[in-house]
Parts: structure tokens; sequence; C-alpha cells
């Protein structure tokens, strides 16, 4: 009995602790303070670095394809 | 005079501050950073919102968006489209503070309403990327897999409805309001990277931004590869049938082009809107090899009806009484997106949430926005890059924004007691596409204004003014010429739809600011928010 109440305490404890340090998260927005300044920089960085294909290079293939035959 | 004081602080602790300055006032632009716009810290609404907005929306949104990626091809789907594609990664991680600037300001059931809107567009959204994730190609070894053989790309100008007669063997994903159109409401820097590649391969700046940005995704090969065919439309504008062009190019698939003709009202051009829509339909059975389905078109199209009539009955609500409890920027968003995307589960779900909502504020009479001094429709196509002015304007100036041109475009329900009937509506709703019935469709669909600010009861108009917009700007001094005629209070927004270099943020605030003061002669309800620098904001 006295286990289950220590456990239950500890749970309610873990909770309480959790849902404060969740509050301060949220209230003084460290979320979007996190996001705009290290999450955000570091994901442009990447996408700038990225090589990409030259899709100019890519052939316009107007017959690649059978004629569509248009019935109406 | 110190119990007094006591009493105030305690009143402002329970409930939050008062909105307006005479009252002690909540000053709402003190809270953030300057240039970010970042909070310095959170609002505090008083006990019971705040509290509410902790659990119910911030964390609630940050648990169930989690939630969504796992159930939705999970978590390592996520992380390689996070990786390969600037659009997600740029855009999405910030979407809480898309739900704060849509919701700043907001209290009680208003608060709740609008922030179930959101929660149902973020829900979609992900399940659009996860799919197109799942199914792309690039992420996938350059593999085809099943749901690659079974998804159709579109343009978002083509109304998810018209793939019903293949809901659950086929689905439907346009290519840009993921991409392109969402990421504009929830991070603006994005978009501009797609704008200026367009402008860098020598195309000229001065068409719609929209139809350069859709282009530009394309150009710096930025779309994944999750379908065999795509659909495209010209949305009635020259500017777009370039993009669908260049589209066409750099997607190299079997492409089927569904025309928006420039005319409309007219019964032989609806004729022939609903002969391509049946070609339409027999180029998807040919592609996939999977037969139409009247049955499965039917059933559909009476859920998309319930959702219709619905919205019918909120309309009835927000035009004849102040209980309406959806800010105009929620209203918009979600009036567009589940109008535009077609019938999805979610979209029922946040309707009956928001019914209960409704009924409560009905039936208690509780004003949602009470510090309403001016029932405002908007007009024409908003900036997407501000879309939460009127959450702005009616903290700042009371300015109430109760409906939009976006939400009342699709105006109709479709019959379906015959396959004749259901066509010819279905041409007529196709036809009514975003931005074509009331912003490039003619002086009537136009003017439709006068009668909706009639039926809405509401005493200002915000036209807005997109710049690059060939076909509207024609019909600016049309406008003028009527708003002094009728004797109505208008304001104009100019915009470059999704570019927010053209006009700023603070420019859009100054102009209304303008407008208020020396026309109006009225007195900001929180003089915090008249000037402030956000220009490095999301």
């Amino acid at each position: 009995m006295n286990t289950i109440f220590k456990f239950i305490r500890k749970l309610f404890r873990i909770a309480l602790i959790a849902n404060v340090a969740l509050f301060v998260v949220f209230f003084f927005d460290l979320d979007g303070k996190l996001l705009f300044n290290v999450v955000e920089p570091f994901l442009k960085k990447h996408y700038d670095s990225m090589e990409r294909k030259d899709t100019l290079k890519a052939p316009y293939d107007m017959d690649k394809y059978p004629k569509y035959d248009f019935n109406s | 005079m110190a119990k007094k004081t006591f009493s105030k602080i305690l009143k402002d602790f329970w409930y939050g501050k008062p909105h307006t300055a005479e009252e002690g006032g909540r000053r709402l632009g003190e809270l953030h950073e300057d240039k970010t716009h970042l909070y310095k810290h959170r609002e505090w609404r008083g006990v019971p919102d705040t509290m509410y907005y902790f659990y119910n929306i911030w964390l609630y949104n940050y648990i169930f968006m989690v939630k969504d990626i796992m159930v939705m091809h999970g978590p390592i789907t996520f992380a390689k489209g996070l990786w390969r594609y600037r659009w997600i990664g740029q855009t999405y991680l910030p979407v809480l503070h898309w739900f704060d600037r849509g919701l700043e300001g907001m209290r009680g059931e208003a608060m709740k309403a609008s922030a179930w809107h959101y929660r149902a567009m973020v829900s979609t959204t992900i399940r659009q990327f996860q799919h197109m994730f799942a199914a792309d190609t690039r992420l996938n070894g350059g593999r085809q897999n099943d749901l690659y053989r079974h998804t159709i790309a579109h343009n978002e100008t083509v109304w998810g409805g018209v793939f019903y007669p293949w809901d659950g063997e086929i689905t439907n994903v346009p290519l840009e309001m993921i991409p392109y159109f969402v990421t504009c409401h929830v991070n603006s820097h994005t978009v501009l990277n797609y704008i200026d590649a367009v402008q860098s391969i020598g195309l000229p700046g001065d068409p719609c931004p929209m139809c350069q940005a859709e282009a530009g995704i394309f150009v710096l090969d930025d779309v994944p590869d999750y379908a065999p065919a795509v659909i495209t439309c010209n949305e009635a504008c020259d500017a777009s049938v370039s993009t669908s062009t260049l589209q066409d190019w750099f997607f190299d698939k079997p492409l089927f082009s569904l025309p928006m003709p420039m005319l409309f009202d007219d019964p032989l051009v609806k004729d022939y809107v609903k002969r391509e829509i049946e070609e339409l339909w027999k180029f998807i059975e040919q592609q996939y090899g999977i037969p139409f389905s009247w049955e499965k078109l039917t059933k559909k199209l009476e859920l998309q009806n319930e959702l219709q009539r619905f919205e019918w009955e909120k309309w009835e609500v927000d035009a004849k009484t102040p209980y309406y409890p959806i800010n105009g920027v929620a209203q918009a968003l979600y009036r567009i997106y589940q109008s535009q995307y077609g019938d999805w589960e979610i979209w029922h779900v946040t309707d009956r949430k928001v019914r209960k909502i409704l009924e409560k504020c009905v039936s208690k009479k509780i004003k949602t926005f009470p510090q309403t001094r001016h029932r405002v429709i908007a007009w024409s196509c908003a900036p997407l890059y501000y879309s939460n002015w009127c959450t702005w304007a009616y903290n700042c100036w009371g300015l109430n924004v109760v409906i939009n041109m976006d939400s009342l475009m699709f105006d109709m329900e479709i019959r379906t007691d015959s396959y004749e009937h259901t066509l010819e509506d279905m041409a007529q709703y196709h036809m009514w596409a975003p931005m074509r019935r009331m912003a490039v469709g003619g002086m009537h669909h136009m003017f439709e204004l006068w009668d909706y600010m009639k039926r809405f009861n509401c005493d200002m108009v915000a036209m807005y003014d997109q710049l690059q917009c060939k076909g509207v700007q024609g019909l600016h001094g049309l406008f003028e010429d009527e708003f002094r005629k009728r004797d109505i209070k208008a304001f104009w927004i100019p915009h470059a739809l999704p570019d927010s270099r053209t006009v700023s943020r603070a420019e859009i605030r100054r102009l209304i600011n303008d407008y208020m003061s020396t026309v109006m002669h009225e007195e900001p309800l929180d003089p915090s928010l008249l000037d402030f620098d956000d220009s490095m904001t999301w």
C-alpha cells in the first residue's frame, strides 16, 4: 500500500515538474526562440548548400506521349 | 486605494487585462520583441483562457502534429522530406506561431472555435505532405511504389471534388497547396526563394507572384515526384497558363489541362466545361486503369454538401447576431482550404466541435467580439503573408472582419439526383474557383459585394488590391466610383499576394491607421498596436 502511495506521489511530482517546465517553454516562447534563432538558420544553410538539378537542361519533349484523342 | 489596486490585480490575473486603453488596457504590442516579433512572453489571457491556450491549443497541437506524422506514414518519411525540401523544413516547424498570430488577443469561445479551424488545416496539411513524401520516387530510391501509382497530382486550383469517383483508390494531392500556398501563411520567407528563382531564369517580375512562385518551386527542383500523371488548370489567368507550361516542361508527365473558360454564366460555356470534366474522367481511367464510380462520386458529394449546409448555418449566425465565434482569418483560411481541397473527415470532426461552441454562444448570447466598432467585409484576394491582418485590426481598431470574398465563392450545393444535374453543378463549382468568380469573373460577380454587405450587415469594406493581378487592377477606379456613389466606408489594402517585400505588413497597418484616424476620426482601442517593427517575422 505504501509502495503504491509512493509511486503515485512520484508520478504526481513528475507530472507537476513536466507541466511547469512546459508552461515555462510556452509562456516565454522558448519554442519560437529556438526555431527562429537556431533551427531555421541551420536548415536554411543546409538548403542553400544543397546540390540541385539544373531543371533548365531538361528537354521539352513535345511528342513523348501519344496524341490525346479528344472525343467530345 | 490599496484594496482597489489589489482587487484590480486579482481581476486582471483571473480574467486577463481588459481590451481597451481606457480600461487600463492589455497593450498587446508590448509583448513582442522588435523586428523578429517573437514574444518576450506569450499573452496572459486570464487563468481559464491561458490554461486553455496552453493545454488545448499549444500542447494539444504539438502532440497531435506528432501523432498525425506517426499515423500518416511515420517519422522517418517526415525526416527524409524535411531534409530534402526547403518548403517543409523552413515552414512547418513554426506552425504554432502561425496560431499565435491568428489568435492574438482572442478570448473565450472565439479563441476556441478559431483554434479548431487551425487544427483542421494543420492535420490536412500533414496528410498531404506525408503522402507526397511516402510516394516520392526521390525519397524512395527512384522506386515507383504502390502509393505513387495510386496518386494523382494537380494544380491547387483544380477542385478536389473532380476526383471523388476514385475515392479510396486514387489519392489526389495538389502540387502547390502545401509547397506554396500554406507556406506563405506560416512562414512568409520561404516563398521568396521560389519567386527569385523564377526571375533568375529571365522571367519578368511583374506577373502574378503566385504563378511565379509556383513555377519557381520547379526551377529550384523542389517538387516531390509523387504521381504518374498531372492535371493542370489555367485559373482563367494568362500567368497561370505560363506556369502550367513550365510545369509541363519540368514535370514531364502525362498531363491533362482542365480549362477554366474566360467566359462563364453562359449555358454554352457550361456545356463545354461539362464535356471537359468528362474528358478528365476519361483521362484518369486511361492512365490508372480504374473505372469511374458514380456511387463514390455521389457519396462524397453528399458529404461535401453537409459541410456546405453547416457553413450556411454559420453564415446565418454571423450575419444576424453578434454571437459568431470564428475570427476573420480562421473563417477565411478554413473555408477556402475546405471548399477547394474537397471533402475530408477532419472537416466533419471540426464542424461538430465548432457546432457545439456556436450553439453555446447563441443559446447563452455570448458576444464573441465585444469590442466590435465596425462590421467589415473583406473583398478580392488577401495578402497571404498577412492573412492575420484582421486579427490585428480587431485588436487595434475594433474592425471585425465578419466575412470575406474567398469564403463566399462556393456558395452552392451540388445536386446528386441525376448524372446530368451533378455534372452541371460540378461545372459551375469548377468555374467558381478561388480568385475566379469574384476577382477576375466580371463586373456582375465582383459587384456582388453590395448584396453581401447587406446580407452580412456590414458597414465597412476592406478592399484588397493585388498589385500584380492585371484582372482586378483594371477595376480599381470602378470600385472607387461605386464606394463614393453608395456612400460606403472603404479602405484599400495593397499587396503582392505572397511577396511581403512589395508592400510590407507595416505599410498595410499604416494605411489602415491613416484611414481610421483621418477619415473615421477614431481612437485606437489598443495604441500599442499602432506602430511596431515586425520586418523580420515569419
